[in-house]
């Protein structure tokens, strides 16, 4: 395998066979989806006792039930005695789980509590307190959206999140009421290295007048919104931060509310909206921060087109991609309607932005196949040296909203984990790196 | 002899009907396969809607929620004016996912056709699609179009307008790194 502590994260440079080898993926799995807060689920999709989603942490499904005390849990959809998986469908109502291999059979909190003939079979000599499925060990609710981890020692889910919690509020504290997700989310499958869409969302906004013209195209057949990209990279104003693996970027708006992106409905409603969106995340941000987002590893989201995906690995070379639309959950359903359709308009799997990322993202896998591609490093250096502090009445470490200081931030904290250090270790490093930093800040 | 019935899945339907409908939507399939989509957005009406519902796994006795309701996900739910604007975007030359273009065929069978009051056609299609994308990339989506066809006026080039479209895939993942084609 090769060498990871060798990896120059910080100098943003990136090895190209970390998209490629097998064992480092193999590796990923234990050390980075096993050691980190991952996305499973949101409240909406879980209204009542007894609703269950399948989803996964890394690539082991894993079950999330609302519990009968209203909190929700977690297992491993694995029988613990040869390995089936308990449940087969996506979502649904359940009261027990039973296997359908042999019929062990579950609680909903993935106690076991039958054993088909266990008498004759086991003499009634099998603790089955010993062999529930096995749990995951900690669930952290933050504002409604559902994260588990298998680790004992990784942060409490606000420290994980570090600043990034700014950035999410965005999000989540806009509107009254919070989000819910659409049900029925989109699924596929894109044959590339999920940390190049993970990263994408952390860092890239530079792609996007490049990859994404079309999209404008179809939006809209007035030339000066078709221009609306190019006019951003020459003329707005934006920033982009990173913190802790995260990271988040966003062109400044001009004013908050109108969207010509939406139909009537929601941008009206939006823009009625704007003193209370003001009162509750404050103006600055509601102009500053919505755009491009990723909570290491693989959680992210985007502001306007209400895309929230999770990036579940499948092997070096593919990701499955599962994306919701998400709204306000007390929007008017003619607003909502608005929100879907836009939604899925731009960033489902038939999305006019999204068919131009999967593009670039196999095509960059596909080529290294070849070893002379994967002999030199990519170049992950823009806006290297300039970043600030604390600036612009953002929180944490920000750049140009083009620079890549979020993805160099993507990679050392991969590294951290792949090279094994613990999470004690990695709170030393992080006051160490910040002890050094000659960064400018307010 | 059977008759049909409201419940039964057989269909008894005047052969020459039958032929019109579907020779129509064959001219449909060629044009998209022949890259012709300023014209193949004639066949849609200003009222049309192109919706292409998500799908999951669920078990026999929730299979009623297989299928996306409306208001629902979706990987596709257009109105006339956002079909065209796909229309625009893929003859732009800037849709990198469509440029170089994907080679597509078509293949429609079993189509299945309900006469409505009012003369618009209810017409359930079986369809499979081939997409060779660049140099070895292939994907294929099949599942079935249910479409209501409105008679189009004497003068028209095309007998019919496409009313409405609902698309319903087999995958519930898609097993493709998009759906930047027409379906």
């Amino acid at each position: 395998m090769i060498d990871l502590t060798a990896l120059d994260a910080s100098g943003g440079l990136i090895d190209p066979r970390i998209y490629t080898d097998e064992d480092v993926y193999q590796l990923e799995l234990e050390r980075v989806f096993g050691r980190s807060w991952l996305f499973l689920a949101h409240d909406s999709q879980l209204p009542k006792r007894g609703d269950f989603v399948q989803t996964y942490m890394g690539e082991d499904p894993v079950l999330v039930v609302r519990q009968r005390d209203g909190s929700v849990k977690a297992f491993l959809n694995q029988c613990r005695h040869r390995g089936m998986r308990i449940c087969r469908a996506d979502e649904g109502t359940a009261k027990t789980f039973t296997c359908s291999y042999h019929g062990w059979a579950y609680d909903l909190e993935g106690n076991l509590i039958n054993v088909p003939e266990e008498g004759r079979a086991y003499r009634n000599e099998i603790d089955k307190s010993k062999w529930g499925a096995l749990k995951v060990p900690r669930i952290a609710v933050y504002k409604g959206i559902i994260f588990g981890t298998w680790s004992a020692d990784v942060p409490e889910i606000e420290e994980y999140l570090g600043e990034m919690t700014y950035y999410l509020d965005a999000v989540l504290d806009a509107y009254e009421g919070g989000i819910e997700l659409v049900p029925g989310p989109m699924k596929w499958v894109i044959d590339c290295n999920w940390k190049f869409a993970a990263e994408q969302f952390a860092s890239d906004m530079y792609h996007a007048p490049i990859s994404h013209p079309s999209a404008l195209i179809a939006m809209t057949d007035d030339p000066a919104g078709q221009a609306a990209f190019s006019l951003q990279a020459q003329f707005s104003p934006g920033r982009q931060f990173a913190g802790n693996g995260h990271g988040s970027g966003s062109f400044w708006l001009p004013e908050f509310g109108p969207d010509f992106q939406f139909g009537p409905e929601a941008s009206a409603w939006q823009t009625g909206k704007r003193e209370e969106v003001f009162a509750r995340i404050g103006e600055e941000r509601a102009h500053k921060v919505y755009g491009h987002n990723t909570v290491f590893p693989n959680f992210s989201w985007l502001g306007p087109p209400r895309s929230l995906r999770v990036w579940h690995p499948r092997g070096p070379g593919q990701v499955e991609v599962w994306a919701w639309v998400y709204i306000p959950k007390t929007a008017p359903e003619e607003v909502k309607e608005d929100y879907r359709k836009m939604s899925a308009f731009t960033f489902s799997p038939a999305g006019v932005f999204e068919t131009d990322d999967g593009e670039n993202w196999t095509e960059v896998q596909t080529v290294l196949r070849g070893w002379m591609a994967r002999a030199n490093s990519f170049n992950a250096q823009m806006g290297l040296g300039h970043e600030e502090r604390d600036t612009h009445g953002l929180p944490g470490l920000s750049n140009d909203v083009f620079s890549e200081t979020a993805a160099r931030g993507f990679y050392q904290r991969w590294k951290d984990l792949m090279t094994g250090r613990t999470w004690a270790e990695i709170a030393e490093l992080d006051a160490a790196r910040r002890a050094a930093e000659e960064v400018p800040s307010a | 002899m059977t008759a049909a019935t409201a419940q039964s899945a057989l269909r008894t339907t005047d052969p020459v009907l039958q032929h019109r409908v579907e020779q129509f939507l064959y001219a449909e399939a060629e044009l998209l396969d022949d890259h012709r989509y300023t014209e193949w957005i004639t066949l849609f009406a200003e009222d049309a809607r192109y919706w292409i519902p998500t799908r999951s796994t669920r078990t026999i006795r929730e299979r009623d929620k297989e299928i996306s309701a409306r208001g629902e996900g979706a990987h596709v739910d257009d109105d006339h004016t956002m079909l065209c604007g796909r229309v625009r975007r893929i003859t732009s030359g800037l849709q990198w996912s469509e440029e170089p273009p994907s080679r597509t065929r078509r293949l429609l069978t079993n189509i299945r056709i309900t006469e409505l009051d009012g003369g618009e056609l209810a017409v359930r299609t079986n369809f499979w699609v081939y997409r060779s994308r660049l140099e070895r990339h292939e994907d294929w989506f099949v599942g079935e179009r249910s479409d209501v066809l409105r008679p189009a006026g004497p003068d028209a080039a095309y007998p019919y307008l496409i009313a409405d479209r609902k698309i319903v895939l087999e995958q519930t993942t898609i097993l493709a790194p998009s759906i930047s084609i027409f379906l």
